[in-house]
This record gives C-alpha cells, sequence and structure tokens, in this order.
C-alpha cells in the first residue's frame, strides 16, 4: 500500500486525475450532444417519411374510397420496392384487407397515433424478432390502416453511435491519464530538481545552485528566486564568518601577545613571590583562548562538510578516547567501564567524531562524584550505531535538557566547576552535520547521552576482528608486579 | 598528588634557566638557524619575530606572498612559518613553487582555518606541519625546533638511548638504569616520541596529534594524567626525575 500512498500523495498523480476527469466531463458533454442531435434527426427523418407516405394514402382514400386505398397498398407493397416498409388495412371488425401484416398488433392503444410493436419477417428470418413503429389513421367508415417501418436498422445505428461514442471516451479517458502523467512529470521533475539541489545546499554545500531550465516559466523564476536568495544567504554567511574570524582574530592576537608577554615575564621573574598571580593569569589568557577556539570549532562543525566524511571504525574511536579518558576517570576515583560492539562502522569526520565523545565522557568524569561510575559503549540501537555514555551525576533536570545544549549555558549547580559551557554545545554541532540524534535520558540517578547514527555502513573492504574488547583500566601494572 | 609536586619542581628550575631549549639549533648546524616568516599580519609578525629572536633565531620576515615567495626561493633557510591567507600568492601557492624548485626546508602552516581538510591541504602543498590559530607562542616554538630536529635527523632508529633510558623499539623493551620498564602501549608511544624529541619541548597538542593521532581539544588535560602515569614508571623508581613540565607549554625529556 506504501506505492499507493505514494502515487496518491503525489502531484503528478493528482494533477494527471484532474486533469482527465475535467476533460473527460467535457468530452461527455460533446459526445451527448452528438449523440442527440444524430440519433434525433434519424428518428425525424423516419417520421417525416411515414407521414408523408400516410398523406399519400389518404389522398387515394379521399379519390377512390377504400378500393383505391387497397390497390394503392398493394401498388406499394411491390416487392421490387422499398423493404422494410409495413402495411396494414383492417375492417371495422379487424379482419384484414390489405398489406403485409397477418393481424392488427395486440396492446395497440388506439389513441396513440405512432405505436411500437414486434414483428416477425416469415418470409427472410423466422425466428429474429424486430422491432416496427407504425402510425395509425382511421377512416370515416371504421377501417384502420397501419404505416410503419422495421426500425432495428435504426436501433442497430443508435446502438453503434453509441457504442463508439463510448470507446472514444474511455479512449479519452486513457489519453487524459497518459498525458496528465507526462505533463505532470515534466514539471514535477523539474520541481523534485529544485528539492534535490536544497536539501544538497542543506547537508553544508552552499556553492550549490538550481539549474534554470527555462528563466521565462513560472519554474524557471521560482529556481531564479530561489539562487538569488541563496546568493544572499552565502554572502551573509560569509560576512557573517569573516566577522567572526575577523572578530576571533582581532580579539586572539592580542590575546596570544598578553599570554607570551606573561610567559616572559615569568621567565625573567626574580620575584618568586609573584610566579602565582603569573601563573594564574596565563591560566586566564588560556581559558579565554580555549573559548575563543571551542566558539569556532562549534560554528565549524555545524557547518558540517560531509565531503570530509569517511566510513569510520565507531569501536576503534570508542577506544581510543576511552583509553584517554579511562585514567582521568580513576584518578578522581570513579570506575570507568567501556565496551565497544565490534563492526561498527558509520559515515562521518572522524576528529569530529571522537571529540563529541570526549566531550560527552568528560562530562560525565566532571560530574560523577567520587565512588561514583562512569560507562561507555557502543552498540546497535534499531540497526543504527550508537554510542552511550552514563554516569551517576547529579543528571540533568527535564526542562533544562534542551538548554544545556545551548552555547555558554551552564546549571547552577556546575557554575563553580571547571569549564566552558560549551563542551554539550559542540556536541550539539557536532551531531547536527553529522544527523546524529543526540539524547539526554535520565540513568537514576545520573545522565545518560546517547548518540546515534543515522545509519550504519559496512566496513570497507579490510575484515576487521571479532572480539569485544573490554577496556577496565587499573592504576596498577600487573605485568610490572 | 605525584603531578604537584613534579610541576612544584619545575617552577623552580624553569626560574632559573630559559624554558627554550637551545639543543636543535646548536646541534643541527654549527651556525646560527635561519628562519623566515611570511606573515602579513603586522603585529603578529612582530611578536613572532621577536620571540623567535628571543630564543636565539636568525629570522627574516616578509609581508606579503610575493616578498615571501621571492625570499624563500633565494635565500637558504633552515625552517618557514608561512600564514595560509596573505595578498598576493597566498602560503598555499608559495609552499607549491618552492617545492617544485626541489627546496626541501621544513614549512610550518599557521592558519586561522584549523579544520582537518585545511589541514590536509597544507600538507599536501608540501608543509611538514599545521598550527592554527590561536596558538601560543611556546606551542609555535616546539613546532619549528621538532621541525629543524627532524631536518637533521638521522633516518628512523630502532633502538634510542637518553640520558640512562634505553628504548628498544624492535623488542618493545624500556630500561632504565639497567632495569626494565614496563609499559601499556600508549605509554611505550608516548615515551617513543619524547625520546626522539629529546631534550625539546612537546606541547599537549603535539602529544595528542602525534601519540594518539587526533586533532581536537581534549576540554580537560588528559594528557597531564597519562604524563603522569608514564612518570610512576619512567620517574618514581629512580632517583633522578627526566620527564620535565614546562610551565604554559608542555613536557621535556631531559637529555
Amino acid at each position: 500500500m506504501g506505492w499507493f500512498k505514494r502515487l496518491y500523495h503525489s502531484i503528478t498523480f493528482r494533477l494527471a486525475l484532474l486533469y482527465t476527469l475535467m476533460f473527460a466531463v467535457s468530452v461527455s458533454g460533446l459526445f451527448y450532444f452528438v449523440f442527440w442531435t444524430t440519433s434525433g434527426f434519424a428518428q425525424r427523418q423516419f417520421e417525416a417519411a411515414v407521414q408523408a407516405e400516410v398523406a399519400g394514402l389518404q389522398e387515394s382514400y379521399q379519390r377512390s374510397g377504400t378500393g383505391g386505398l387497397v390497390m394503392a397498398i398493394n401498388r406499394r407493397l411491390d416487392p421490387s420496392r422499398r423493404e422494410g416498409t409495413i402495411y396494414l388495412l383492417v375492417d371495422p371488425v379487424g379482419t384484414p384487407i390489405a398489406g403485409n401484416l397477418r393481424s392488427w398488433p395486440r396492446n395497440v392503444a388506439v389513441d396513440d397515433l405512432w405505436v411500437n410493436f414486434n414483428i416477425r419477417d416469415l418470409e427472410r428470418a423466422p425466428k429474429d424478432l424486430a422491432e416496427a413503429r407504425a402510425l395509425q389513421f382511421f377512416t370515416p367508415e371504421g377501417f384502420k390502416l397501419l404505416v410503419g417501418r422495421d426500425i432495428r436498422e435504426q436501433q442497430q445505428f443508435r446502438q453503434q453511435l453509441l457504442q463508439s461514442l463510448n470507446i472514444g471516451l474511455a479512449m479519452t479517458v486513457l489519453l487524459g491519464l497518459l498525458g496528465g502523467f507526462v505533463f505532470g512529470r515534466t514539471i514535477m521533475r523539474r520541481v523534485e530538481a529544485i528539492t534535490t539541489t536544497c536539501r544538497t545546499i542543506m547537508s553544508g554545500d552552499l556553492s550549490k545552485r538550481v539549474t534554470v531550465v527555462n528563466a521565462q516559466d513560472e519554474l524557471g523564476r521560482l529556481a531564479q528566486s530561489i539562487n538569488a536568495m541563496l546568493d544572499q544567504i552565502e554572502r551573509l554567511m560569509r560576512g557573517m564568518q569573516q566577522v567572526s574570524d575577523n572578530v576571533a582574530h582581532d580579539l586572539r592576537t592580542p590575546l596570544n601577545r598578553l599570554r607570551s608577554r606573561l610567559e616572559d615575564a615569568l621567565r625573567k621573574l626574580d620575584n618568586p613571590s609573584h610566579v602565582d598571580a603569573i601563573e594564574g593569569a596565563i591560566g586566564d589568557a588560556d581559558k579565554l583562548l580555549a573559548t575563543f577556539s571551542a566558539l569556532l570549532r562549534i560554528a565549524r562543525a555545524e557547518a558540517g562538510l560531509q565531503r570530509n566524511f569517511a566510513e569510520l571504525d565507531l569501536s576503534a574511536i570508542g577506544e581510543d578516547v576511552a583509553e584517554m579518558y579511562g585514567p582521568l576517570a580513576e584518578e578522581k576515583g570513579l570506575s570507568f567501564t567501556a565496551r565497544f560492539e565490534p563492526g561498527l562502522w558509520a559515515k562521518g569526520d572522524r576528529n569530529l567524531i571522537a571529540q563529541a565523545l570526549a566531550n560527552v565522557i568528560d562530562n560525565a568524569i566532571k560530574y560523577s562524584p567520587e565512588g561514583g561510575a562512569v560507562a561507555v559503549v557502543s552498540v546497535l540501537i534499531k540497526g543504527k550505531p550508537a554510542f552511550v555514555v552514563s554516569d551517576t551525576g547529579p543528571g540533568v533536570p527535564d526542562e533544562f535538557k534542551g538548554k544545556v545544549l545551548e552555547r555558554l549555558f551552564r546549571l547552577e549547580q556546575s557554575r563553580t566547576s571547571p569549564g566552558s559551557g560549551l563542551g554539550l554545545s559542540l556536541v550539539q554541532a557536532v551531531a547536527r552535520s553529522h544527523h546524529l540524534d543526540l539524547k539526554l535520558e535520565d540513568n537514576h540517578p545520573g545522565l545518560r547521552v546517547t548518540l546515534t547514527f543515522p545509519q550504519s555502513v559496512p566496513a570497507p573492504a579490510k575484515i576487521q576482528d571479532s572480539i569485544i574488547v573490554e577496556t577496565a583500566l587499573d592504576a596498577g601494572n600487573a605485568k610490572a608486579a | 598528588m605525584l603531578l604537584q609536586q613534579v610541576s612544584g619542581s619545575d617552577v623552580a628550575s624553569s626560574g632559573l634557566k630559559p624554558v627554550v631549549a637551545l639543543d636543535p639549533r646548536q646541534k643541527v648546524a654549527g651556525s646560527v638557524m635561519r628562519i623566515l616568516v611570511i606573515e602579513d599580519d603586522r603585529e603578529a609578525a612582530e611578536y613572532l619575530l621577536k620571540g623567535l629572536r628571543e630564543s636565539g633565531y636568525t629570522v627574516d620576515h616578509a609581508a606579503n606572498g610575493k616578498d615571501g615567495l621571492f625570499l624563500a626561493l633565494s635565500e637558504p633557510y633552515d625552517a618557514m612559518v608561512v600564514d595560509r591567507m596573505l595578498p598576493g600568492p597566498d602560503g598555499l601557492s608559495i609552499v607549491e613553487s618552492v617545492r617544485k624548485s626541489n627546496i626541501t626546508t621544513p614549512v610550518l602552516f599557521l592558519s586561522a582555518l584549523g579544520e582537518v581538510e585545511d589541514r590536509v591541504a597544507g600538507l599536501k602543498a608540501g608543509g611538514d606541519d599545521y598550527l592554527a590559530k590561536p596558538y601560543s607562542f611556546s606551542e609555535l616554538l616546539a613546532r619549528v625546533e621538532a621541525l629543524l630536529r627532524r631536518a637533521g635527523a638521522q633516518p628512523e632508529n630502532t633502538f634510542l638511548k637518553v640520558g640512562d633510558l634505553e628504548m628498544d623499539l624492535l623488542a618493545r623493551k624500556v630500561i632504565r638504569q639497567g632495569k626494565r620498564v614496563y609499559l601499556h602501549p600508549r605509554e611505550f608511544r608516548l615515551l617513543e616520541y619524547l625520546m626522539r624529541h629529546a631534550g625539546q619541548v612537546v606541547t599537549r597538542t603535539m602529544l595528542l596529534e602525534n601519540v594518539w593521532e587526533y586533532h581536537f581539544d581534549p576540554q580537560t588535560n588528559v594528557i597531564d594524567v597519562h604524563i603522569s602515569r608514564l612518570r610512576q614508571k619512567i620517574d618514581k623508581p629512580f632517583d633522578k626525575p627526566i620527564l620535565e613540565t614546562v610551565r604554559g607549554a608542555g613536557y621535556k625529556l631531559e637529555v
């Protein structure tokens, strides 16, 4: 049913349907008119001919009485003349006197001038029942005259006409549907091309433009408007980047100088009592520089350049980062477990994914109290690879779960702990450019962060080890003991 | 705790003598090393020149791509520091031209564009290292010295020796004062990098890039924790510590 639903929702299909419906209605109107005029014309012609004949016979009767009428009928019944004509003259009792009908047809109302009845041609086709239509005429003496025709032919003509009109209508509907599809598809293909281009642009390639097929028509104008809009967006973005780069540069350069002057001062210092002050100042400068770098990194990560993406071995990245942070967790007296399912591959930028995972782990370690536990795993969730990092820290209240991803936002309780408030924003930026699903949940107690990749990719040619690696880092060295 | 103690002793030592290791410039060549700086930003260039001169190098400066290219092609330098965005030919094309003329002088790129693709583009053009702005001067100096060392270095040894510390890369063995030291694989690589750059300041970023092979900001000083673990094994059991913390810069393995 999926394809039907898709078809129904496609504008092409609906346009074609509407177009066909309208076409069918107008064509059937036209056909009905043709049918009505054609068959009506044939009927009127038939009736005029019968009436003329009756008039002729009436004349013979007036001139030479009933005898003349009989003679006239017999003359007209001459087989060399027209076929299918019906004549019957009966006396007031109903006995046939002249004509080619055996008897006066039954069920014929006396007051109707025109009558319809069934006849059977006994000589030629005794089995076929045919329909006839005739005009009645009464003489003053009470004789009844019936003049008519076999109307089979006429009915056949009508039926044939109706049939060909129906075939015509069916073909119109068919051709209309087909035409509608072709017509709709040509337009929709152009619309689809615009959509595809827009998607590419949204995924980070702002240099793409919509191809303008015909600059004069509506779609062409739409494409041109979109392109103009993109030009403007690109200009604005470049401007903004320029400004932020300039600001970053202009502020960082003096900061750098400040820092190196402090370093210089520290080197030449005679009075050791100033060492702490200067080192503190260097630390502050470093914090400022780190914040600038983080802001720039976020901006770049958000712009997300998918052309730099490669197939990544998620367990390898997980192991690297876990190995890097494990000792930090232990230094803090936390139990640290890392478990990575092998063979999980996804597309992305290796450094950005490592950075995102590192930031989440760093947070987990930072906020877990002594004796707490931090766990890092990679798993398949509904067929999609994911990193899950859980801690036993204070967690994040529901109302702040969206907020903590914002730049420079920090929870009241964590204001005193070190950090820039940019760690999770960077994770969010990486998630956005990689189409990762970033979820913050309650770990009862603590926080559980899940980073789910949009899809897994097959591992590149080289087959990976299928050993589940369990990293439980211990402070001591078993080998050395 | 241990980290704290070691750092404390470093403060005292760094107060007495310059942080900058003078070794590369004395070791690799008899004369003073020459460095070319191509940087259009006047202020940035000024403090770069001042810092490098104070560290004992002879420095030439070009403020645009044209002059920079001319100097790079006509004068013999031991290293070049090239900003990527320059008026005239930009940093990338300068280095490409220099490499086409078969000049193998090591090049350190400086750029506000620090992302992977820019880094890759820089290295492809013939750069040897890439430093994103903002950088601290000590970071730049450490990298320049690493480049100078690399230029005069021997082919990759499988046996390293720094003072009483020995490393056999084939047997994966570390010995200090005749005693075997057991290291985790990462600690081994960390020590190998420090030994290959013995006597030089090695920054945390350099360690992250070369030992872990990632380019990112590790937020907390995770590298410090690994260094402290390495110290537990190579310094603590012995009388004289050789892995020194250089305040505000990084680490140095004493020669």
